[in-house]
């Protein structure tokens, strides 16, 4: 589970405020999707919880521990996916694989069998020896979600996961991000486009000039937007970018 | 306007930043005003070595005008100029011509060979006009005053420098273009542009090494006599070593009569005959040796059990970060060229000539006499140290440690492996190369001269220790302005000031600790300890510093 409690951040000396108290709590079990026009905020956020950017104010726990305060343990508790999958170029996927598998201190036997069960999944066996510079962008983020599942994370966090994929391995990252959510763990993604979160996201929360305008179920959202006019109007224009 | 000079109107602006000089915001200001406080700052801290070399300039000229051979101080700088603008161009076109990523979009556009590679020789050519300033300008600036010269030797003199660096850059890259041409052919394109750089830099190793030992073979004393009986016959002699310079040399020293106006158009006729050459060679083989050469290969071959457990093995985590940035650096070819090649070059230099001297012939210096005793003992070291620690300070392995990572660097914040053990990987890192390097050094040093043991021994103790603080400092300062916003990876090593930063600390911390060696000390065993307690107390405090200040900082710099 993720805990946001009252988390600022501004820029330039506080004139520019990219995030601006928000709190949010996303449990065990659900898949949580973050709404928001670009440049509403999400990505601040998400690097505020993953440990990238500090907050100027509140706290963020993930399964109990704190960014800030403990970040190793924090760290530890979660999966990335970044929105740019262009990483490491020159290492071959299984390095990278190997790599992230060091970092997060999984044992020789079970990152085999991980490696083995993800890469048949995404269909990246054959692919997982040659550098990932020759890869395409969705192999590309394919490979960063499998470094990201490697260690079995109680919480995964997806920055724009969708944005490149393919019809199938976009169907396929959803049945997992299912899956993990189903074994009782959490997912939490950004995402601009409406239609994705509608179809898979347990709640949302959507956020726009940095505050979280509302957040429930989509169904609640819906009914909310009809008798709202600025939720609506912001419906309108995530709706403009599908 | 032409396309050429639209090119090379948005080359020059991308790569010297000119655009921020034209926006009037405040925070632009801000940033032009910091640049030009790095700059100040670069000038004032190569003031003291500039005026040390005029001050020589000065005491030559004054030593060789009674002998009429005062004419050897331009040659001198020429010489010098032209060697350093061959070896920087080398670099300089491999980089610009060949790693740069805005090549392949510009291969989209309908520009022909020669404009795209003639715009990038321009770029170059600016870059060297500032390389060009401090080793030309003194020995110009000397020779024109203390010899009085007229309106026409300024002339020729503006003349000169503009055209000086045109021939040692054509013949820079001439090889480079036909080796690269070849080395896109191969599927393995990284690996092939290495080797090919490789290539390209043993011919120009090559090259020099023809021209010194022409120079050398006629070291015996009758030809010297006469050499000094001819007026300016030791600048004949220097310009040996880059021949197009005596005829510049002879136009500065004739200014004003009609041999200098022949010399002039001498050199400049070469020159330009260079270029020409350059640019058939550019307009034919360039395109070629860039069409494709960002395409990479595949094997895609279905892995097995056994190839998961031959690949999936576990290693601690500081361990596999530091194999991560070794293996970076050894795949990524400007970082290859420009972090660890630079190791590797000056023991090599130094070595080469010796092993291909014959062995018959004596060495003109007699080292055995010369190294029985303590006080050349104790300068050889100092030398060895100087340039082991210079070698860490020019590698820009940690100077550029955070600014190599780029857009990536938000991997590092986020991976759960405390800052403190990235930091001591990236350290780690540089000092595997550094140590490789100063243990090159130290054997092209053994092939010669006869070193005891005990003196190799004591060499690569002292060695290790003086390199700690340079690779510290490159690091702390990499840490305290990374340079992340860049859109090719040559931009990273070759356009980072951290790197002049890390090379004048390493000037400024060698030359002072070394000089009271040499000027104080009479003992090579004090001499040691003295360095390792000098450089052992610099490296244990940079370290704190990095332990401490680095890592807040390193903690608080957004991904």
């Amino acid at each position: 589970m993720i805990e946001i409690s009252k988390v600022s951040k501004s820029y330039n000396r506080g004139v520019n405020k990219a995030v601006d108290g928000v709190s949010l709590s996303i449990r065990n079990g659900e898949i949580f999707g973050f709404l928001g026009p670009n440049g509403a905020g999400k990505t601040t956020l998400i690097k505020m919880i993953i440990g990238i950017l500090h907050a100027d104010e509140g706290s963020i726990q993930i399964n109990g521990k704190d960014i800030r305060i403990d970040p190793l343990e924090a760290k530890m508790q979660f999966g990335f996916v970044p929105d740019d999958p262009n990483i490491f170029a020159r290492l071959s996927g299984m390095e990278y694989l190997n790599f992230m598998a060091d970092m997060y201190r999984v044992p020789p036997a079970l990152r085999l069998s991980r490696m083995q069960e993800l890469l048949k999944r995404f269909d990246m066996s054959a692919a997982v020896g040659d550098q990932i510079q020759s890869y395409s962008h969705g192999m590309k983020q394919k490979i960063v979600v499998i470094g990201a599942l490697l260690h079995n994370p109680p919480v995964w966090i997806l920055d724009e996961p969708m944005t490149g994929l393919d019809p199938r391995s976009s169907f396929d990252l959803k049945e997992m991000m299912r899956e993990h959510a189903e074994a009782g763990k959490t997912v939490f993604f950004s995402t601009h486009v409406l239609d994705v979160a509608e179809k898979i996201c347990d709640r949302v929360a959507i956020i726009n000039k940095g505050k979280v305008v509302f957040c429930g179920s989509m169904k609640e959202i819906r009914a909310h937007a009809r008798e709202n006019q600025s939720l609506e109007n912001l419906f309108l224009e995530m709706t403009e970018n599908e | 306007m032409s396309r050429f000079w639209a090119l090379l109107k948005m080359l020059l602006i991308n790569y010297f930043g000119i655009s921020a000089l034209q926006i009037k915001d405040k925070k632009n200001r801000v940033k032009y005003l910091k640049k030009l406080g790095v700059g100040i700052i670069l000038v004032a801290a190569l003031a003291p070595t500039v005026y040390l070399y005029t001050w020589l300039l000065i005491q030559g000229f004054e030593l060789l005008a009674p002998v009429g051979q005062e004419g050897a101080i331009i040659t001198l700088g020429l010489v010098m100029v032209s060697s350093i603008v061959f070896f920087f161009g080398i670099f300089y076109v491999i980089n610009f011509f060949y790693f740069a990523a805005d090549t392949q979009n510009l291969l989209a556009l309908p520009l022909r060979g020669w404009e795209v590679l003639g715009a990038r020789f321009a770029v170059i050519l600016c870059y060297e006009y500032l390389t060009e300033l401090p080793f030309l300008l003194p020995p110009l600036l000397v020779y024109g005053i203390k010899s009085g010269s007229s309106l026409v030797y300024w002339v020729f003199a503006l003349i000169g420098y503009l055209l000086t660096p045109l021939l040692p850059l054509s013949l820079a890259s001439i090889p480079t273009v036909v080796v690269m041409r070849f080395a896109n052919l191969s599927r393995r394109k990284d690996l092939f542009k290495i080797l090919g750089s490789l290539l390209v830099i043993a011919l120009a190793i090559g090259y020099q090494f023809l021209f010194q030992k022409s120079g050398s073979n006629s070291m015996d004393p009758v030809f010297i006599q006469n050499l000094l009986s001819d007026r300016n016959g030791l600048m004949n002699l220097i310009s040996r070593i880059f021949p197009s310079t005596r005829y510049l040399g002879l136009a500065l020293v004739n200014a004003g009569s009609a041999v200098g106006v022949m010399h002039l158009l001498q050199f400049a006729g070469l020159s330009l005959l260079a270029v020409v050459l350059a640019w058939l060679v550019g307009e034919k083989l360039y395109f070629q040796g860039l069409v494709g050469s960002g395409e990479t290969t595949t094997r895609r071959k279905e892995l097995e059990g056994k190839d998961y457990k031959r690949l999936g093995k576990g290693a601690p985590a500081t361990l596999s970060y530091l194999s991560k940035e070794i293996r970076l650096l050894l795949r990524t070819p400007p970082y290859f060229i420009n972090c660890v090649v630079t190791n590797l070059l000056v023991p090599v230099l130094l070595a080469v000539p010796f092993l291909l001297q014959s062995h018959k012939q004596n060495s003109p210096i007699p080292w055995e006499g010369l190294m029985a005793r303590p006080q050349s003992q104790i300068v050889f070291m100092a030398a060895i140290i100087g340039l082991v620690m210079f070698l860490a300070g020019s590698n820009a392995i940690t100077a550029t440690s955070l600014s190599r990572e780029g857009k990536e660097f938000f991997i590092s914040k986020y991976i759960p492996l405390p800052y403190k053990k990235q930091i001591q990987a990236k350290l780690l890192s540089a000092y595997v190369f550094g140590a490789l390097g100063a243990v090159l050094l130290i054997i092209a040093a053994r092939i010669l001269i006869p070193l005891t043991i005990s003196l190799i021994s004591i060499l690569v103790l002292v060695s290790l220790v003086a390199m700690a603080p340079v690779i510290e400092f490159g690091l702390l300062i990499d840490i305290l302005r990374p340079k992340q916003e860049w859109v090719n990876e040559q931009q990273a090593v070759k356009q980072n000031l951290n790197v002049v930063f890390s090379m004048l600390f390493a000037l400024l911390l060698g030359g002072a600790i070394l000089y009271m060696v040499i000027r104080f000390i009479h003992s090579p065993f004090l001499a040691a300890g003295f360095m390792l307690l000098c450089f052992g107390l610099a490296a244990l405090t940079l370290y704190y510093l990095l332990m401490t200040w680095g890592i807040e900082r390193y903690q608080n710099l957004e991904g």
